[in-house]
């Protein structure tokens, strides 16, 4: 287990350089760099000497050097060059803890993003908990009672619920519940000109966020259930069920500690590729609806306005999510079923 | 056998019985047992088989056939004007009555007629009065609503401004209703009932945007109003008492003297409209004017027109008789010649100058016009009525046409997909029949690309493609060539981004092919290997592909439509469903807009649906175990 994991930890550690060295380039497209911002209030003031000073400036920052020594430099493999206007002969990069600096907030990246993360990862996990609470025990009855008329009509339901995009249901949602039944605020992170500390200031967060969770229940849902009840059909087809239930096991024993348990196996992984998605890709959109102040509503406003540094970050961010989170899948693989054998 | 039995009993299940009967009667079935029908059937034809005996399948697939063609065949109809802006048509609610004169107003007979925007404002002969149309101009301004005692009046005549209306009564009292903030309803102190001297006859009444003003009979004209918006200060010593006539032209307004000249009634003449010619300072018999452009009708029964005509309200026609009235639309003129006849000249956008030819041998009395709207009023009363009849599906916040941008919109996002599926399925498709086929090292590079491709979150990568790769495009091309390189940029990041699990499906299927006969067949043969993989082998696979396919339509769709929705996908120049409903990211659309969502939305959502709907019978259909076997 041990050397599977630092196999797959190096691999992990290689495909991410790969691409933190493609989002680089691609980082490196924008038509503006580090210089020409500094140098852009004293443009008027420099006059003719505005090239020279700024081809120095390039030169000083070393954005005139191969490509792939200035990832080096980024990464914080390597020190900046002895003329380096602020961190002359030093490591400074992303091995350091050092993301580039926000040209929104005029603050360094990290700082930035600390309370996003925090609203992002209370938005994701609170609908996550609600959204396997739900749909694992429909799944499973949906499985038990295959075809009939419940079934049926939940299977309807479903897909519907998991053919529409987000941004309709979140659409829809505000409608419903914001501006038809004023139960929900429409948008917004807490209460304007609040002042709450403590527990107040928290369930204030809690009433914004609760429109947004339930979006995300809902949109988690279909897919879901789809997946326990497929997974769930699938062992209860098998022939140890069978056997179980000529046994004369009782039903929910057969069905609760022989099937389920072996349906958890594909339902695991997949509840790993939704989580995955969800907060990449769900939480981003729904944020950005909602103006929920997370990660995704952060990127969303810092590719917005040109905030490429915060930007790279966050994408970063979401591309370690990524990895970990294929990772995490194989894991989990090895930890619930025993069959599959990874040491070798 | 087995299968078919089942399979028939299942079907037959559902059937009336009578039916049942009658085609047992008349059609025997015909019984095949299952290594006949393997010899008969094709696996295509065996699929397409499973999925026709699957009906919520075949309904979506007809669904979805019925909204492709709509959005392919309508757009050919309906085109769009990719610069399109109108701001006097900002959220226009949906309907097609805005020339749907009341029947209380067309039995009792017409006094008088004033279009104001979307909205037509008339009174009868027994003086009450009427409003149609999109009368709605604010959240909280609906002009339809008139006041108790205005209705209690006997109106004689009637003024529309954008938001506000003013009526005169047969005693001589003017009131009015709407938006009153800006002072357009402050009546001036002489006019006031309470106050106003008694032999004070009004002539005429006027409303404009957010400004009215009133002309008596002894030529005393009051104008008063939103000065910050239209040019309303007035020469009162010097004029007052010989105006004959006024018009209010959308920013400015000019009068018609009493000696027939057209004169500029205020201090400094700056824009076009209000720089009077020469040959409008005599002989004038009556004036009228387009939002930015005035004409005076001389004695003679020539027109003269002044002002910047940019949408060709200078294009008089010839007339075949002198002109007896000339009306003034917002970009149109509608002119009635003294031999009956109707013409009309100027911008045509909304079909305002398509006069019927049943109107000019109708025997017409009186023009209306206004806006984009006519209304003929004939000798024997009756109204005729042509133009402008309103937004099927309303307009947006730009005042564009929803539903021209929907089935455009529709077209532009099945494009986009397509486009997206097919650079995928290249891609896909080569990759994997590579990897597949040769296995080792090529399996293993294209397996790794694959990965790292698949393991970055989609929708952050395409987000900051789309943003940088954007930002880099060269500033000096037009913003329809921007518009047109963006939307290429968009397939290009969705197929690009998106072909690994058509990879993997690929190569999977080909270690399974690779070993079959007709493989070693062909190897044997001497075919070449790019031969094998593309033309024998390929297409073996490609009914597996099918459902990928269709699955990869409909989530290139969606994802295109989530970029466009986040305002990183097609600009909104170029309609798609995703930036139609960027427009409803607000809580105010929402709420108060509700055509900017609910079609686009239900459209979109129904298409989604039935694309999962197809994908999952074509899995189905695909899969042998459905088959019983």
């Amino acid at each position: 287990m041990g050397k599977y994991l630092l196999k797959r930890l190096f691999y992990l550690i290689l495909v991410f350089l790969v691409v933190s060295f493609v989002m680089y380039m691609v980082y490196n497209l924008v038509p503006s760099d580090q210089a020409r911002t500094e140098l852009e209030p004293q443009k008027k003031a420099l006059g003719l000497n505005y090239q020279a000073t700024y081809e120095k400036l390039r030169a000083q920052y070393g954005l005139d050097d191969p490509i792939l020594v200035r990832y080096a430099r980024w990464m914080g493999f390597i020190p900046f060059g002895p003329e380096h206007p602020k961190y002359p002969g030093q490591f400074h990069g992303i091995l350091e803890g050092y993301f580039g600096e926000s040209t929104q907030y005029k603050r360094p990246v990290t700082e930035v993003v600390g309370t996003p993360m925090v609203n992002s990862i209370q938005l994701n996990v609170y609908s996550t908990i609600i959204t396997l609470a739900i749909t694992i025990p429909l799944g499973i009855y949906c499985a038990v009672h295959a075809h009939s008329a419940a079934d049926n009509a939940i299977q309807a339901g479903t897909v519907v619920g998991y053919s529409l995009p987000n941004f309709l249901v979140a659409i829809l949602f505000i409608f419903l519940f914001a501006v038809l039944i004023p139960i929900f605020p429409t948008g917004g992170a807490k209460t304007p000109g609040s002042n709450y500390t403590g527990m107040a200031d928290y369930l204030d967060r809690l009433k914004y966020m609760l429109l947004p969770i339930l979006v995300m229940i809902f949109t988690g849902l279909a897919g879901m259930t789809r997946t326990v009840r497929a997974a769930m059909m699938d062992t209860l087809s098998q022939d140890y069920v069978r056997t179980a239930r000529a046994k004369g096991l009782k039903e929910k024993v057969v069905i609760y500690s022989h099937a389920w348990r072996n349906a958890l196996l594909p339902v695991s992984t997949s509840i790993m590729g939704w989580m995955i998605g969800v907060f990449t890709g769900g939480s981003l959109v729904i944020e950005s609806t909602f103006g929920l102040n997370g990660t995704g509503q952060t990127y969303y406003q810092a590719l917005t306005n040109k905030d490429f540094e915060l930007a790279l970050a966050l994408q970063l961010f979401y591309t370690l999510i990524g990895l970990f989170g294929v990772l995490l899948t194989d894991i989990s693989y090895t930890l619930v079923d025993p069959r599959v054998r990874i040491d070798k | 056998m087995n299968d078919n039995k089942k399979s028939g009993s299942e079907a037959t299940k559902k059937e009336f019985f009578l039916t049942r009967w009658v085609r047992r009667l008349f059609f025997p079935a015909k019984e095949l047992d299952i290594y006949q029908e393997e010899q008969v059937q094709s696996p295509v034809r065996t699929v397409i088989r499973n999925f026709m005996s699957k009906k919520t399948g075949v309904a979506a697939l007809i669904t979805l056939i019925i909204i492709a063609l709509f959005v392919i065949i309508t757009p050919i109809f309906v085109g769009f004007n990719p610069a399109e802006q109108d701001s006097t048509t900002v959220f226009v609610a949906p309907g097609l009555n805005m020339l749907s004169v009341p029947s209380g107003l067309r039995r009792n007979g017409v006094a008088d007629i004033e279009v104001g925007g979307n909205y037509s404002l008339g009174c009868d002969k027994q003086g009450n009065v009427y409003v149609w149309g999109k009368s709605g101009v604010t959240r909280s301004i609906d002009l339809k609503y008139v006041p108790e005692e205005i209705q209690d009046m006997k109106v004689v005549q009637v003024a529309a401004g954008y938001d506000h209306c003013l009526v005169l009564a047969e005693d001589g009292t003017i009131a009015g209703w709407g938006n009153s903030i800006l002072g357009q309803l402050d009546l001036p102190n002489a006019l006031d009932s309470n106050n106003r001297l008694h032999n004070l006859k009004i002539k005429k009444i006027g409303a404009s945007y957010q400004f009215s003003a009133v002309l008596t009979e002894d030529g005393q004209f009051f104008i008063w109003g939103n000065s910050n918006n239209g040019d309303i200060t007035y020469r009162k010593s010097e004029l007052d008492g010989h105006v004959s006539d006024f018009f209010l032209s959308i920013d400015s307004y000019f009068l018609l003297m009493d000696d027939g000249s057209v004169t500029y009634g205020s201090f400094t003449p700056a824009k076009a409209i209000t720089k009077i010619p020469e040959e409008a300072s005599s002989g004038v018999k009556s004036i009228s004017g387009t939002s930015q452009t005035g004409l005076a009708l001389k004695e003679d029964g020539s027109v003269v027109i002044w002002g910047s005509a940019a949408m060709g309200e200078k294009n008089v026609p010839a007339f075949s008789s002198p002109v007896k009235q000339v009306v003034g639309g917002r970009y149109h003129y509608t002119a009635l010649l003294e031999d009956g006849s109707v013409v009309a000249w100027g911008s045509n956008a909304r079909k305002q100058i398509n006069v019927p030819a049943s109107v000019s041998k109708a025997g017409v009395e009186t023009l209306y016009s206004g806006a984009n709207q006519n209304y003929a009023v004939t000798k024997d009363g009756k109204v005729l009525t042509w133009g402008f009849k309103g937004f099927l599906l309303g307009t947006d916040g730009l005042g564009r046409d929803v539903f021209t941008r929907l089935v455009n919109g529709g077209k532009m996002t099945m494009t986009i997909g397509a486009v997206a599926v097919i650079i995928e399925m290249i891609i896909g498709i080569i990759l994997g029949g590579l990897a597949g086929y040769f296995g080792g090292v090529v399996d293993m590079v294209v397996m790794r690309i694959a990965e790292i491709v698949s393991s970055i979150p989609f929708l952050p990568l395409a987000m900051i493609l789309s943003s940088i790769l954007n930002a880099r495009m060269s500033p000096d091309i037009s913003q329809q060539q921007a518009t047109t390189q963006r939307m290429y940029l968009i397939m290009i990041i969705l197929g690009v981004l998106s072909w690994p699990g058509l990879c993997r499906l690929v190569r999977a299927q080909m270690f399974a092919q690779r070993e079959m006969e007709y493989v070693t067949a062909a190897k044997a043969l001497g075919v070449k290997e790019s031969k094998i993989i593309f033309s024998h082998i390929i297409p073996n696979v490609m009914s597996v592909c099918l459902v990928s396919i269709t699955l990869a339509f409909g989530t290139s769709m969606l994802t295109e439509s989530g970029l466009s929705y986040l305002g990183f996908g097609v600009p909104s120049w170029i309609p798609t469903w995703g930036n139609m409903l960027n427009g409803a990211r607000s809580s105010t659309v929402i709420q108060n807009y509700w055509w900017n969502w609910v079609f686009v939305g239900a459209i979109f959502g129904v298409t989604c649906i039935c694309i999962n709907l197809i994908g999952d019978a074509l899995r189905d259909a695909l899969d042998p175990k459905s088959n019983g076997r």
